[in-house]
C-alpha cells in the first residue's frame, strides 16, 4: 500500500477504488490524495464497471477489495469492461487462498487464480512475500495492461533475501537444487522452502522456485526443468484450473515428456474452518504433504 | 428557431435510419428489429446536435460521450453513426456477417464513435459513471449519456450506480432510458414492474424529467437543460415505433421482417414525414 502510495504522489492519474473494505489500510491514500481515492461502498459490480470507465479516460485504476468481491463477484464486469476494453485497470485481491480461513468459505479464495487466468488480455501475477509485492507495484504502477494482484494477508514470512526488479516472466529461484523442483506461487511458498530442507535430510537436493507471473510462464525454463527431473507445483487454491493447470498446459504446449504433480487444495469439505495454518495442513499443502508428494513421484521414477 | 432546426435535422436522420434498421435486420435476419425502432429517435436526437460528438472531435477529451447500454439494438446505433459520417455506409449492408465490423451487439474494437461494447445489461451506467467521474477529478467538461432500455432497470449495477452518482454529485452523467413497456418476454410491468419509475429515480437523488421518446423537440429541449445532480430522462416510447405490425409486440423483439413484410415497413416509413 505504501509502495502504491508513493508511486500514486508522483502520478495523478494512479486511481485507487475500494469496496469499502481496508480499515487501517487505505487511510493514508484517502488523506493524501482523496481527488486520487474512491470508496465505491458495496457494490462490487458498479464499482469494476467505473473503474473501467475512469480508467477508459487515460487513468490507471487500482480496485481492491478482498478474497472473492473483487472477483467473482463483479467478474462479467472483469471480462467485458475491463478486459475486451483492454482498460488499465489493476484488480487486486487480498486474503488468498486460506488467509481468512476462520471466516468460512465464503471467505476463502480458491477459485480466484483459475478464473482469471482465463480472462483474454488478464495478466495474474502472485507474488509470495512484501519483496516481490512491492517489485510487481512498481512495475503495474507504470503498465497499463489488464491485471490481477493475489495477495495473501501482511505479515507473511520474507522469502527473498534482497530487493527486486520484476518487469517480466521470470521466474525466480530461491534455492537451487538437482534433483528436482518445486514451482509455487504466493505465501505458501514457505511451506515448500520447509520441505526442500526436509528432502535435504534425506539427501535429496530440490529447487525452489516462486512463479510471479504465471499468465505468461518462461518457457525456457519449464524446458529445463522437464529436463531435470520431478516437479512439484504448489499453490493455496483449488486443484481444479489454477496454477498447476497453467504449468501443464504449457508443458503439454511445447510438446515435452515431464513427471508433475499438482499440490493444491482438492476442496473436500466446504464447511470446514480454521486458522490458514491448519486449513493448509488439513487439505495437504503444508511441507511433510509436499514431501511426500516429492517422494512418490521420485518412486514412480524408477518404476 | 434553433431548436426547431436541430429537430427537422434529427427527423430525417430518424426516417432514413429507421429504413436502415429495417433493411440490416431483414439482411442479416437479425433480431432486435423493434427494440431500434423504439430508440433510433433518441440516438438521432442526440447525434444530430444535442450531444457535442462527430467523427471530428473524437479524440477530444472533453467532447460528450454516449454509450448504448442496450447494445441489442445496435442496428439503430450504426445506422445513425453511419449517417452521420461515423464511417462507410456500406458497412450496413454487411450487417452481421462474416469477419465484418459490425455485429448484432454494439462493438467497440473498430467501430468509430463506439464507446462501449455492450450486450450483457447494466455495462453502460457503470461505465458511463466512472467516465464522468473521472471527468469531474480530472476537471474536464463534456456530459456522459447513457441509454438504456427499461427492462436494464431490473439489474443491480442500475441501482448501485443511482447511489453512487447520486452521492457523488455527478450533474455531468445523464440517463435516458427508452421506456417501452416490453421487454424480453412480455410487458415490462408484468416481468418485475418497474413502477412508479420516475419516483424510484426521484427517491435516489436524480433529476427526472419523463418526454415522449418520439417527440424531437420534447427530447431536444429534455437534452439541452442541464442539471445540477445526476439527470434522469424516461422517454416513453412505442416498441417497433413507425411500422404498424411492429408497434406493441413482443414477436418483433425477436422476428426479422422478410422481404414482403420489409416493403411493408419500408413504405409506413418512406410515407410517414
Amino acid at each position: 500500500m505504501k509502495t502504491l502510495l508513493d508511486n500514486a504522489k508522483l502520478d495523478k492519474d494512479i486511481f485507487f477504488i475500494t469496496g469499502d473494505l481496508g480499515f487501517g489500510v487505505v487511510e493514508d491514500f484517502q488523506n493524501q490524495l482523496p481527488n486520487q481515492f474512491i470508496n465505491a461502498g458495496v457494490s462490487e459490480q458498479a464499482m469494476m464497471g467505473m473503474a473501467a470507465g475512469i480508467a477508459s479516460t487515460g487513468k490507471r485504476v487500482f480496485v481492491y477489495s478482498i478474497g472473492n468481491f473483487p472477483t467473482l463477484r463483479c467478474l462479467e464486469q472483469i471480462r467485458n469492461d475491463v478486459c475486451l476494453m483492454n482498460n488499465s485497470v489493476v484488480v487486486v485481491s487480498v486474503g488468498a487462498g486460506y488467509s481468512y480461513g476462520s471466516q468460512g468459505y465464503t471467505h476463502h479464495a480458491l477459485e480466484d487464480i483459475a478464473i482469471m487466468r482465463a480472462l483474454p488480455n488478464m495478466n495474474v501475477y502472485i507474488p509470495c512475500d512484501s519483496v516481490e509485492s512491492k517489485a510487481i507495484t512498481n512495475f503495474l504502477c507504470k503498465d497499463n495492461s489488464p491485471s490481477y494482484l493475489r495477495l495473501g494477508k501482511s505479515g507473511e514470512p520474507i522469502l527473498h533475501s534482497a530487493e527486486l526488479i520484476i518487469n517480466s516472466n521470470k521466474i525466480i529461484e530461491l534455492k537451487n537444487g538437482s534433483d528436482g523442483l518445486i514451482l509455487f506461487v504466493g505465501p505458501i511458498g514457505n511451506q515448500a522452502l520447509l520441505a526442500a530442507k526436509e528432502l535435504e535430510k534425506r539427501g535429496i537436493s530440490v529447487s525452489v522456485a516462486s512463479v510471479p507471473l504465471i499468465s505468461n510462464l518462461d518457457d525456457d525454463y519449464l524446458v529445463k526443468a522437464a529436463q531435470g527431473g520431478p516437479m512439484i507445483t504448489l499453490e493455496e487454491h483449488s486443484s481444479r484450473g489454477g496454477f498447476g493447470s497453467a504449468v501443464l498446459e504449457r508443458l503439454n504446449s511445447l510438446g515435452l515428456q515431464f513427471q508433475l504433480k499438482i499440490v493444491a487444495s482438492e476442496q473436500i469439505n466446504l464447511s470446514e474452518i480454521g486458522s490458514q495454518a491448519y486449513l493448509q495442513r488439513s487439505n495437504g499443502l503444508d511441507d511433510k504433504s509436499i514431501v511426500n508428494a516429492f517422494l512418490a513421484l521420485k518412486e514412480n521414477q524408477k518404476k | 428557431m434553433d431548436e426547431v432546426k436541430v429537430s427537422d435535422k434529427s427527423g430525417i436522420l430518424a426516417q432514413k435510419a429507421r429504413k436502415e434498421i429495417l433493411k440490416m435486420t431483414s439482411n442479416a435476419k437479425a433480431s432486435h428489429v423493434a427494440s431500434s425502432l423504439s430508440v433510433v429517435d433518441i440516438l438521432s436526437v442526440l447525434y444530430s446536435g444535442a450531444a457535442n460528438i462527430s467523427p471530428s472531435n473524437l479524440d477530444d477529451s472533453d467532447r460528450d460521450i454516449v454509450i448504448l447500454s442496450k447494445g441489442h439494438a445496435a442496428a439503430a446505433l450504426y445506422s445513425v453513426l453511419a449517417l452521420e459520417g461515423f464511417f462507410d455506409l456500406g458497412w450496413l449492408e454487411r450487417y452481421c456477417g462474416d469477419g465484418e465490423p459490425l455485429g448484432g451487439h454494439v462493438t467497440f474494437k473498430g467501430v468509430p464513435g463506439v464507446e462501449l461494447s455492450t450486450g450483457s445489461l447494466g455495462h453502460g451506467l457503470p461505465y458511463g459513471l466512472g467516465i464522468a467521474m473521472a471527468r469531474k477529478r480530472s476537471k474536464l467538461s463534456g456530459r456522459i449519456y447513457v441509454v438504456m432500455s427499461d427492462g436494464e432497470c431490473d439489474e443491480g449495477t442500475t441501482w448501485e450506480s443511482a447511489l453512487i452518482a447520486n452521492h457523488f454529485a455527478l450533474d455531468n452523467l445523464c440517463v435516458i432510458i427508452d421506456r417501452n413497456r416490453i421487454q424480453s418476454l412480455t410487458y415490462t410491468e408484468d416481468t418485475i414492474s418497474l413502477e412508479p419509475f420516475a419516483k424510484k429515480w426521484e427517491a435516489f437523488g436524480w433529476q427526472v424529467e419523463e418526454v415522449d421518446g418520439h417527440n424531437h423537440l420534447e427530447l431536444t429541449n429534455s437534452l439541452s437543460k442541464k442539471s445540477t445532480i445526476p439527470k434522469c430522462i424516461i422517454a416513453n416510447t412505442t416498441k417497433g415505433k413507425g411500422v404498424d405490425f411492429m408497434e406493441n409486440s413482443v414477436l418483433w423483439h425477436y422476428k426479422s421482417p422478410d422481404s414482403e413484410e420489409l416493403n411493408l415497413a419500408l413504405n409506413q416509413i418512406e410515407h410517414k414525414i
